[in-house]
């Protein structure tokens, strides 16, 4: 289930993704602050990461699963800037970013709960962001 | 295993509820101050990687990234002395049969001092955080990762600045 999610996530398959999840599940990314329903907070953050990065590589480098079926995923995320990103203007940088996620796994095997964790800074700095103010300015 | 090192938890329990328990400790032991009692409470050769600690200088990166008892103390010690009032609430906890266990805490301080590029201002913080912990049949820590996100750090005490 955590394997495919990921491998979707690579593929840009967003409406994959949906395809996965319970009608009510959640999502909370946790550094961007966004929590609700995964159809609209999860779903617009995958589709802007599949846009900015058309040539996406997910690693899944560590998986387990809890006694309460959450899937628990560190994964590496690289790819090649093509477009804006979470505001940042694009200069065809190259970034690897590793996360954790959490997927919370229904009896029906659905998920029913995304929970992400990653270091939005160390995201800023490989795209040549260099103040927190100044997202949409970047460095030369 | 050194005459130190401590374990948490009750002999013969099943394996997610002895890990959990050793991550219970080394908060438990965290919320205290303890450095001592968290490197007690791993193996002796743990690995270690706060995954956000990058340090970018002129001619090298520093990572967080190492032993416990080498890199986690230093880091721990260095953050403890900028944020004396450091406190932390476990706010969920999830372990499998293997000894992996995921927890998310919640961290905040008051800065008192320096830390890395971030001037102090007396800024306080509260930050969620994922920790992921490999834990021995024994009840020993083995491995500590963890992630945050710096941005709402830095902003919360006052930095502005990526690097």
């Amino acid at each position: 289930m955590a394997e495919e999610f990921f491998a979707r996530m690579q593929a840009g398959d967003v409406d994959g993704i949906l395809g996965m999840m319970t009608p009510e599940a959640t999502a909370l990314l946790v550094p961007l602050n966004r929590h609700g329903p995964v159809a609209a907070d999860g779903a617009s953050y995958l589709r802007e990461l599949s846009r900015a990065f058309p040539d996406l590589l997910v690693r899944v480098r560590r998986l387990f699963v809890t006694r309460d079926s959450t899937a628990v995923a560190e994964i590496t995320i690289d790819g090649t800037q093509a477009d804006a990103f979470l505001a940042v203007a694009d200069q065809e940088k190259h970034f690897d970013l590793d996360q954790a996620w959490m997927l919370a796994v229904t009896p029906d095997d659905r998920i029913s709960a995304v929970i992400a964790y990653w270091d939005q800074n160390q995201l800023y700095r490989r795209l040549g962001v260099k103040r927190l103010d100044k997202i949409t300015i970047t460095a030369v | 295993m050194t005459t130190r090192a401590r374990r948490a938890g009750t002999p013969g329990a099943p394996r997610e509820d002895s890990a959990e328990a050793a991550v219970r400790a080394f908060f438990d032991a965290y919320r205290a101050h303890d450095i001592e009692r968290m490197v007690d409470l791993c193996t002796d050769n743990a690995g270690f990687r706060y995954v956000p600690f990058e340090v970018w200088g002129r001619q090298r990166v520093l990572y967080g990234e190492g032993k416990v008892r080498t890199v986690g103390k230093v880091i721990w010690t260095t953050l403890l002395d900028a944020f004396p009032d450091l406190a932390n609430i476990v706010t969920s906890l999830r372990a499998d049969t293997e000894g992996n266990v995921a927890a998310e805490v919640g961290i905040g301080g008051t800065q008192a001092k320096d830390f890395g590029n971030v001037t102090c201002v007396g800024g306080h913080y509260e930050l969620p955080h994922l920790f992921l912990f490999s834990v021995t049949g024994d009840g020993l820590i083995d491995d500590i990762v963890a992630y945050w996100d710096n941005v709402g750090w830095k902003k919360q005490l006052g930095c502005l600045e990526v690097d």
